[in-house]
């Protein structure tokens, strides 16, 4: 069987003449965290419905656990565990029917039903709640809840829409906490959150979408190293600032540069070799260089210089 | 040490029981227990039921006492009974609807029916939960009721038939109000649908209110004043009818909660056959049971019911995806016998308008054979009488099939750009129907300075007109109905060699890792 757990090869979805979703394709490796970046209208929520088996691509396939989301949607769902972005709560329910419920219409029965039940309400720090009405929580509950119904049947790929939305930062942390638990235990999750730098720091790999189309896919390091170019350096020297700023001005990968007291700051051009390069260069001159610091581009740096902000 | 040995041996016994009572749990539809759980503890059922019990206290003592000293000595069930009827008719016929109603579409709107739809339960257990849930909380109210029932029986003046009888009515009509409403909740997801859908149950539970509220009591009035035979094939019938259409328009229910990428029509075809047999069923006990006058009212009643609801579904037949998954096509029979067999159970356009001709067909022909038989063909005294409504029939069903392969035609020109919902294929039929009509008519009057003009063979295609004429057998005959045969034949015939590859199945090989996930299963 293939390492990778989630595959989406070609996806495409149209609506009219909108193409929601146009010629994605991409993997994830079995229990790993990937995440889907992307504006609001990108696609992402349409991508995931389609591999939730709840829309149907216009081209394309995607697969679960190698199972296709066209061809076998029955052995696509017992594989998965969705959360969309709404919560999807009844009324006049309490946490623990509502979980009962849920295990029952997966077709759990008995004592694995009961046990199911106790773990996720441990896991997801719902026992105290098991009594109180869902409609009453709080949001962080609530979501709380709703990842709880989600593993409810213990599937092996989670899909997580915008899980984070809304959230006090206790609440995100725990979350996050739990994401990365439940990929320790082997799940793969596909995840989409607009806090890039929560993503960053759970997810194993990322992919950013913009107008249906998968614009950068990869780990978070790997696309920094390919999208950020361009770093900013800071060089203290000490001593003939003057001099190095003078002839830094005039390196081809060199761009705007500040005199900062004792600092050189300028915008450099070129990955980690050149860089090491350029100080070897500056030694070679002479400079005594007695710190290098680059400022490598966050995610969320990166995720504004891919994407421009058009919604379809 | 006996009384702990006593103790732990009565907790075991509990233990027992309570794990039995979990087994039985585990069995039942999970729908119905989530649905039972959440309506015992709504304010809805609890404000429901309260009031039915006040209601029925009331009139059991303002009744009572209005009817003093008499109620001793003279029949006083009659008028208990109507008042008992009205406070158990209320919540069944209306209350319980509309929470059903409300029930589903709260999963809609509420985005639960989504999170159903990936687990592994099916749109029919959905459905079926939802109904069974709805009937749970109608016994409830059932036997609340029950004791006043028996008080006002006790009363004397109504038989025990005739009580049977309106709780057996109360009880069959409220189950068909529920599904209509089930039906009704998802057909439109739109805020104006809604409003519209709403709006149509509304009238139809107060209709029903109306109409059975009216029986019922001249029922417990008067009595039934009809023959036995009358009595048992009307009851027969409704019982058909009810159960028929319930299942009809359950499917149609689930067909509508069912994903895109599965099979929607199959079910739904089967239930329309059986619906359509039962109405065959029922003219066919018409025939044994009632006169001759009776039975070809039966008769026209039953093909007016088939020919409505095969034009209808034949039109949103025509109306479907051609795209079919090859996970449907796996499904569907593999065998060279089945498949030649069931070839019209196939999901699509092309065996779509085949089966609703083929069924249209037949319902014709066995119209005529009931025709002929009530008719007496053989005599020639009778025969006359018998040609006139044989040329209605081929005639409208030749108007039918026609009607359907254009609706075929115009879905073609929709989904070059657009994915139509079935529904469209209805609304095409009707454009259809009044264009096909208005197009001659006006042509005919614009050539005739817009006066009267006298029916020719150019108004073949205005079906009302053509109908019309052939009533009186002057205008038009058998050689314009030949005319009209012989065009939708050919039509016909030409939509049938357009698509081979979509009427005729094609066997599909299921991937081994899917055969081995499913035995796991």
């Amino acid at each position: 069987m293939s390492s990778d757990c989630i595959e989406v090869r070609r996806l495409h979805r149209f609506f009219g003449k909108t193409k929601a979703v146009n010629d994605i394709s991409f993997s994830v490796a079995r229990g790993h965290v990937f995440g889907y970046i992307g504006p609001n209208g990108a696609g992402k929520t349409t991508s995931m419905r389609i591999l939730a088996t709840l829309d149907l691509p216009s081209y394309g396939d995607a697969f679960v656990d190698g199972f296709s989301v066209v061809n076998d949607p029955e052995l696509v769902r017992r594989q998965l565990g969705f959360m969309p972005d709404s919560f999807g709560t009844y009324r006049d329910v309490n946490c623990s029917e509502y979980l009962d419920f849920f295990a029952r219409a997966y077709g759990l029965v008995g004592r694995e039903r009961n046990q199911r039940l106790k773990w996720v309400l441990d896991f997801t720090g719902t026992n105290g709640m098991a009594g109180k009405p869902v409609r009453g929580l709080s949001k962080g509950m609530k979501q709380r809840l709703c990842l709880g119904r989600a593993l409810i049947h213990d599937p092996a790929v989670m899909i997580l829409d915008e899980p984070a939305a809304g959230l006090d930062p206790r609440a995100r942390i725990d979350l996050r906490k739990m994401i990365r638990e439940l990929a320790d235990r082997g799940k793969t999750i596909l995840i989409s959150s607009h806090i890039l730098t929560e993503l960053a720091e759970m997810c194993d790999s990322v992919g950013i979408i913009e107008q249906g189309q998968l614009l950068a896919t990869g780990s978070v390091e790997q696309i920094q190293r390919e999208r950020a170019k361009h770093r900013e350096l800071v060089v203290r020297l000490l001593d003939r600032l003057a001099d190095a700023a003078a002839e830094l001005s005039a390196h081809d990968s060199v761009g705007k540069l500040d005199v900062d007291g004792n600092r050189l700051r300028f915008e450099f051009e070129g990955d980690d070799e050149a860089q090491s390069e350029l100080v070897a260069w500056m030694v070679g001159k002479g400079y005594r260089v007695a710190e290098v610091i680059s400022h490598k581009k966050s995610l969320e740096d990166v995720f504004m210089q891919v994407t421009e902000g058009l919604v379809q | 040490m006996s009384d702990a040995v006593t103790l732990s041996s009565e907790i075991d016994r509990w233990e027992r029981i309570d794990r039995w009572f979990e087994k039985m749990g585990d069995r039942f539809n999970p729908i119905l227990v989530k649905e039972t759980r959440q309506a015992l503890k709504s304010r809805q059922f609890v404000v429901t039921f309260s009031i039915l019990l006040f209601a029925a206290f009331a009139w059991t003592v303002a009744g009572s006492l209005s009817m003093m000293p008499q109620i001793y000595t003279t029949p006083s069930a009659p008028r208990l009974l109507i008042g008992y009827y009205f406070v158990l008719a209320i919540p069944m016929l209306l209350v319980v609807p509309l929470a059903a109603y409300r029930s589903l579409e709260g999963e809609i709107d509420d985005g639960t029916l989504e999170l159903l739809s990936i687990t592994a339960l099916s749109p029919w257990q959905i459905v079926l939960g939802k109904l069974a849930s709805a009937t749970l909380q109608m016994m409830l109210y059932f036997v609340a009721l029950f004791p006043c029932v028996a008080y006002a029986y006790n009363l004397r003046g109504v038989d025990l038939p005739t009580v049977l009888l309106m709780i057996g009515i109360l009880l069959v009509t409220a189950l068909v109000l529920t599904v209509i409403a089930l039906f009704l909740a998802p057909l439109s997801r739109g805020r104006t649908g809604r409003i519209v859908t709403l709006l149509l149950l509304i009238l139809v539970l107060v209709l029903a209110e109306y109409g059975i509220g009216a029986l019922v009591i001249s029922m417990i009035l008067y009595g039934t004043m009809m023959s036995v035979s009358l009595l048992f094939f009307l009851v027969a019938t409704a019982i058909v009818v009810s159960l028929s259409l319930s299942h009809l328009l359950l499917s149609a229910t689930a067909a509508q909660l069912t994903p895109e990428s599965e099979n929607r029509s199959t079910t739904l075809r089967l239930s329309m056959m059986v619906f359509s047999a039962s109405l065959a069923g029922i003219v066919v006990y018409a025939t044994q049971a009632l006169n001759r006058s009776d039975t070809n009212g039966v008769l026209w009643f039953a093909f007016i019911a088939a020919f409505g609801l095969w034009l209808a579904a034949g039109s949103m037949m025509a109306a479907e995806s051609s795209v079919i998954t090859p996970r449907i096509r796996r499904e569907l029979p593999q065998s060279f016998l089945a498949r030649m067999m069931l070839t019209w159970f196939t999901p699509g356009p092309a065996t779509g308008i085949v089966f609703a001709s083929v069924n249209l067909v037949v319902w014709a022909g066995f119209a005529a054979l009931v025709l002929g038989s009530i008719f007496n063909w053989q005599s020639p005294a009778s025969s006359a009488g018998f040609r006139e409504p044989l040329r209605m029939l081929v005639l409208l069903v030749a108007y039918a099939i026609g009607g359907l392969i254009c609706v075929r035609l115009v879905i073609l020109v929709v989904r070059i750009n657009n994915h139509p919902r079935v529904e469209i294929g209805l609304a095409a039929l009707v454009a259809v129907m009044v264009l096909s009509a208005l197009v001659p008519y006006s042509i005919g009057m614009h050539l005739n300075d817009y006066r009267n003009f006298p029916y020719s063979r150019w108004q073949l295609t205005n079906w009302v007109w053509t109908i019309n004429e052939a009533q009186n057998g002057i205008a038009v005959g058998w050689i314009e109905v030949i005319m009209i045969l012989s065009v939708v034949g050919l039509a016909f015939l030409i939509c049938l060699l357009t698509m081979p590859q979509v009427v005729m199945p094609r066997r599909t090989a299921t991937p081994e890792e899917v055969i081995e996930a499913l035995r796991q299963k």
